[in-house]
């Protein structure tokens, strides 16, 4: 039943379940959009170039110390077995194997340290860049995604870059060196081996990019299912009252068991392709490897006489054998970290998604022109707003001056929210313009000028008074108490254990729909702003406290700007003017 | 490490699997040792072999043997890493699916009494950040300390064939990469460890918190500071994750100083014991490059350990929340749901848990079937309280609450959910279409059945106004529709539902009066032959009812 309902090929089930075939269609239709995310990762990585270069020198430091260490054993091994050399010409080989262990492991600290501090400070700046992008977005467009999603990209998908700097480009670099010196180290020494090197290492990358081809759609798949699992589970959560209220909660567990196993399945698509890469890339080597082994030992048997089989020596073959593995090492490395990169990259896409994201809230830093001949505090000049197709306000003209007190009024839905929305700056209007003090509004001027109260104030982690003084953190003890008191939050602040310290939870759990709204108007009381918008403040009060609370307003706001959205008759009788709202247009 | 052993219990119905995949990655481990000690070893007996033939006495060398059994092995390591890597993965995720859905599971019980007090943001952190972590308890933790355990027994006894010295000097080194690296770090990660775990969960929290109530920042000011706070949680993350990479990456250079130590060391012994022909050199070679491939083992284990704490918090948290008793606790012995709806409380009183004021101070009403009462008070008088007692979301401390002469703790709580129709002042939506929102109230309903709801709640022209109709999507907590639009449609639900007992906990609260004035004449209508238990504090919706009491401070009287 629920699987009717909650179904997820369902068209409306909006963050869309993408197949992986979906997927690859959307890479192969936007090899582009993979490139985008591949150059902004790129962007990215400029401020940490140090670093990343520096953990890069230690690794080819280390695989330098690797040959060293190879011919070092490879001698001793002939010197004890072969040629059966006395202790004393044994001592500085020993030497040179012991100092080259307390080099390597110096090397084996610092590539794991340096790179590390490239993938962090670059997670730091995009959190930055993610937190900066969502106040430019303004709430309408942050309301449209599930805060689950977000605080999953914010967690969890910048986490996922980490190993594309730390690991990747590092690799990227000590591949491009280290195979080189040890084919010119080997070449010499026997060059059927150096040509063996040279042929078969480059097949590495070019195989790694055929079974990773994949790779990146199936990480972006893997992604937007753990998104789409975040913002499900939170919404899932937060609603399970209700739920159990209409007993689907036992029913629910059906399609939490489908998104979980979903997330398993997008999870194994993308650790299948890094198991098979990496297996193909260590069987690929290992038979390289063998090719080696093989050919230096039959030389040593003497049953080959091809190239410098014959002269081969137990030392030489020792060291080209012991050296075989660790050619291949940095390129199987690197095929290994090609996964990093794709996750990167399907990382990237839904981090892109947000910051490449136009702002529908009025951009903050684009002044506009200003109206220097201010007819009034507030001008709406024929405004309309669209959502999508939908027109909530249509040709809305509005003259409001200084010091005026206002009733909104209007049907439910007759687009009095949406009004309040556009005066605060958090969305755009779609056409005209609005002006406050002469300038275009935006969130930020506007959020100096205006006390807000919405119709659901939220309230924050915290205790009472952190909640009141959320506009201004450092007022006094006494104004908090005073706003505390005009809003009547003492009433039941009193009877708590802790007064205004009083923990309490998210969303006003443990409070009431009316308590909720007199820690909002306390807020307003302590905001001191030029301009007041209430929305429904006489919501969730009583007679007695209705009456109070309009006293207080007028005492309190009597040389402000007041505007209420309201239903409420006794309210609408005690404003001065009355605007109507009627399906989007003002009634004159 | 009892909420260890607790979920480890979980992974019983795929331990086949999970053995399985022990056991191909002890093949592995024995290949990938084998090859290299069976290459040392060819190479040198090569040599040697071609020494003599040098020499000139014709010596049979099968080359042809060995050579083939290097190829096998090298097949057998990458094909068996590469089962063993899918069968664990799979397996252990499958678990983790399991665990998911289990966790919700338990929650059920849990709301709305006891889980008021934990953040959402927490719990989704718990429900997937820290199920997520439970994956290394297999692949990273057990799986690695029984290949280690097998295998370095294993190469301890075959070197002591060739070397006694040797093999114990290897076993000794073996024991401490293994067991005594692994245990410090254990000791010097868990602080670490540990935090990460509480950061990442905070972190989410705050954000959470951040992102909902978004729109309250910004009209006070007050994002700046809430980001750069969310900004400094994660420099301490990320300040916390450099520290435990710090430490990592002193142990991987323990542990590979360590391997190379002991490689030096058996290259020593083995040159002492070649040179008094203890040793042949074939042998030397073997024991060496044995030695060298052993110390692949051990090597996962001391981070693995160093993480242990992670792991042990996450299985901790997850618990903290799974083994809550519920508010209501479920009775041993359930009754099946009288044929009645007649409500009563006998001498009610009532505190919420961890609070010292009594909300409900010896309560008593009767409710018989079918009779409609209202309940007025100012805000905060203990009226909503009053009607989730009658809804068992609590137990009452004193007294008791009837239905139909049965107490409400010996019914079924699921099947007393099917007795109320709720219409509260805050109706929760769900991010998904409207219809999708209807049908919670009842998942197999009629198209025709959801018109006349539809109908009924006046939600027909806020509908026929939207392009998508009934498919429009309402976000998340239903943010894109007005407070006055998802109150009708939570009276949608309300219809569709079609409870005997209707519960409507200031049910007209923040509409406009004519929406008020529709919304009372339509529940007039509908709750005809219903028990109607109103809590209000406006006048209108009062003839709605035939009795009125009046709440004050937890005590309850006749008006």
């Amino acid at each position: 039943m629920v699987m009717y309902f909650f179904n997820s090929s369902d068209k409306w089930q909006k963050p869309v379940q993408l197949s992986e075939t979906d997927n690859q269609a959307y890479f192969d239709k936007n090899k582009a959009r993979e490139k985008v995310c591949a150059r902004w990762l790129k962007e990215q990585s400029k401020t940490v170039r140090k670093p990343i270069t520096l953990a890069a020198s230690v690794a080819i430091i280390n695989g330098l110390g690797v040959t060293v260490q190879s011919a070092a054993l490879a001698f001793l091994m002939q010197a004890i077995i072969i040629d059966k050399l006395p202790w004393a010409s044994l001592m500085t080989p020993f030497l040179v194997l012991a100092g080259v262990f307390i080099v390597r492991s110096f090397c084996v600290y610092g590539h794991q340290v340096l790179g590390f501090e490239a993938g962090a400070k670059v997670r730091a700046s995009i959190r930055q860049q993610l937190l900066a992008k969502f106040l430019t977005l303004g709430p309408a467009e942050i309301k449209q995604r599930q805060s689950g999603e977000l605080s999953a990209i914010m967690l969890e998908q910048v986490d996922a870059l980490e190993n594309y700097f730390s690991r990747y480009l590092p690799q990227q670099i000590i591949v491009g060196v280290l195979p080189i010196i040890m084919i010119i180290v080997v070449m010499p020494i026997n060059w059927v081996v150096g040509l063996i090197f040279l042929f078969t290492g480059p097949l590495v990358p070019i195989f790694m990019a055929l079974v990773g081809m994949g790779a990146a759609s199936a990480n972006r798949s893997q992604f937007l299912a753990m998104a789409r699992m975040s913002g499900y589970f939170l919404d899932r959560l937060q609603g399970l009252p209700t739920l159990k209220l209409f007993g689907q909660a036992a029913q629910e567990l059906n399609t939490i068991n489908q998104i979980a196993g979903g997330f398993r399945e997008k999870t194994m698509a993308v650790l299948r392709i890094a198991f098979l890469s990496s297996a193909i890339l260590e069987f690929f080597s290992a038979v390289a490897v063998a090719l080696v082994a093989v050919y230096v030992g039959l030389g040593l048997l003497g049953q080959i006489h091809f190239g410098p089989a014959e002269q081969i020596s137990f030392r030489e073959a020792l060291f080209v054998l012991l050296l075989a593995p660790e050619f291949f090492l940095p390129l199987r490395q690197l095929a290994i970290n090609y996964h990093d990169r794709a996750a990167a990259l399907g990382a990237a896409d839904a981090i892109l998604t947000i910051l490449e994201k136009d702002a529908d809230a009025p951009d903050t830093l684009s002044a506009g022109k200003s109206r220097l001949d201010k007819c009034s505090l507030i001008e709406f000049n024929t405004v309309s707003k669209f959502y999508a197709q939908r027109q909530v306000l249509t040709d809305i003209n509005l003259c409001i001056a200084a010091g005026e007190k206002i009733a909104l009024v209007g049907e439910s839905g007759a687009g009095k929210t949406t009004l309040l929305n556009l005066l605060l700056g958090f969305e755009a209007a779609t056409e005209g313009q609005i002006y406050l003090n002469g300038l275009p509004v935006n969130c930020e001027y506007a959020a100096k000028a205006i006390a807000w109260v919405g119709q659901n104030a939220y309230i924050f982690h915290g205790s009472i008074k952190e909640n009141i003084a959320l506009a201004d953190p450092d007022a006094s003890e006494q104004r908090i108490i005073n706003a505390a008191q005009a809003a009547g939050v003492n009433e039941f602040s009193e009877q708590l254990s802790e007064g205004l310290l009083t923990q309490i939870g998210e969303r006003g759990y443990g409070l009431s729909g009316g308590q909720v709204q007199r820690i909002a108007l306390a807020r307003a009381f302590l905001k001191n702003a030029d301009i007041i918008l209430l929305d429904e403040p006489t919501a969730n009060l009583d007679a007695t406290n209705k009456t109070a609370l309009l006293a207080v307003i007028d005492q309190l706001f009597a040389d402000k700007t007041l505007i209420i959205a309201t239903h409420d008759p006794l309210v609408i009788n005690r404003m001065a003017r009355q605007i109507t709202l009627r399906q989007g247009r003002l009634v004159l | 490490m009892k909420d260890l052993w607790f979920f480890l219990k979980l992974f019983k119905p795929h331990s086949g699997w999970l053995l399985g995949g022990i056991i191909l990655s002890l093949l592995t481990a024995f290949a990938a040792i084998a090859l290299l000690t069976l290459s040392g070893w060819f190479i040198s007996a090569s040599a040697l072999a071609g020494l003599v033939v040098i020499d000139g006495n014709v010596l049979a060398f099968n080359f042809m043997l060995p050579a083939a059994q290097i190829r096998a092995l090298a097949i057998t390591r990458t094909l068996g890493r590469y089962g063993e890597r899918l069968v664990t993965h799979d397996a252990t995720f499958r678990v983790l699916a399991g665990i998911r859905s289990w966790f919700f599971q338990q929650l059920i019980p849990l709301v709305p009494g006891r889980l008021s007090v934990m953040r959402s943001g927490d719990l989704l952190s718990r429900m997937t950040a820290d199920i997520d972590a439970l994956d290394s308890l297999y692949l990273r933790l057990l799986a690695p300390a029984i290949v280690a355990t097998i295998g370095v027994t294993a190469v301890t006894i075959l070197l002591a064939f060739y070397a006694p010295v040797i093999s114990l000097a290897t076993g000794l080194m073996l024991v401490v990469a293994s067991v005594v690296v692994p245990w410090i770090f254990n000791r010097l990660g868990r602080s670490g460890a540990e935090q990460i775990v509480v950061l990442a969960a905070n972190f989410r929290v705050r954000q959470v918190d951040m992102m909902q109530g978004f729109a309250d920042l910004l009209a006070n000011q007050a994002y700046e500071r809430f980001s750069h706070f969310l900004q400094q949680f994660s420099d301490l993350m990320l300040n916390t994750q450099q520290q435990n990479n710090r430490l990592s990456a002193i142990s991987s250079t323990i542990t590979f100083l360590l391997a190379q130590i002991t490689v030096l060391m058996a290259l020593v012994l083995g040159a002492i014991l070649f040179k008094e022909s203890l040793l042949s050199g074939t042998d030397l070679a073997l024991v060496v490059f044995c030695v060298l491939a052993a110390f692949e083992l051990v090597t996962p284990l001391p981070v693995a350990l160093q993480m242990l704490a992670k792991l042990q918090k996450a299985a901790q948290r997850i618990r903290q929340v799974t083994e809550m008793s519920p508010t209501a606790p479920r009775h041993i012995q359930v009754e099946v749901l009288p044929e009645r709806y007649d409500l009563q409380l006998n001498n009610v009183s009532f505190r919420y848990p961890d609070q010292q004021n009594w909300v409900l101070k010896n309560i008593s009403l009767v409710i018989p079937q079918g009779s409609k009462i209202a309940i007025v008070g100012v805000s905060g008088s203990g009226k909503t309280t009053l009607l989730h007692l009658l809804m068992r979301y609590y137990d009452p401390d004193q007294g008791n609450v009837l239905m139909a002469e049965h107490n409400l703790k010996q019914l079924d709580a699921d099947q007393l959910m099917t007795c109320f129709g709720v219409l509260s002042q805050s109706s929760q939506l769900f991010a998904a279409s409207i219809k999708q929102n209807l049908l919670i109230a009842k998942p197999n309903a009629l198209a025709i059945e959801l018109d006349a709801a539809i109908q009924a709640a006046g939600l027909d022209k806020f509908i026929s106004y939207l392009p998508e109709g009934l498919d429009t999507w309402v976000g998340e907590s239903g943010v894109k529709v007005s407070g006055g639009e998802a109150r009708r449609i939570a009276l949608a639900r309300l219809y569709l539902k079609n409870a005997p007992v209707l519960i409507l906990d200031e049910p007209t609260e923040g509409l406009d009066s004519d929406t008020e004035r529709d919304v009372f004449k339509a529940l007039a209508n509908f709750a005809r032959d219903k028990t109607v238990i109103m809590v209000t504090h406006r006048e209108a919706g009062l003839g709605l009812v035939d009795v009125v009491y009046s709440m004050e401070q937890g005590v309850l009287s006749k008006l």
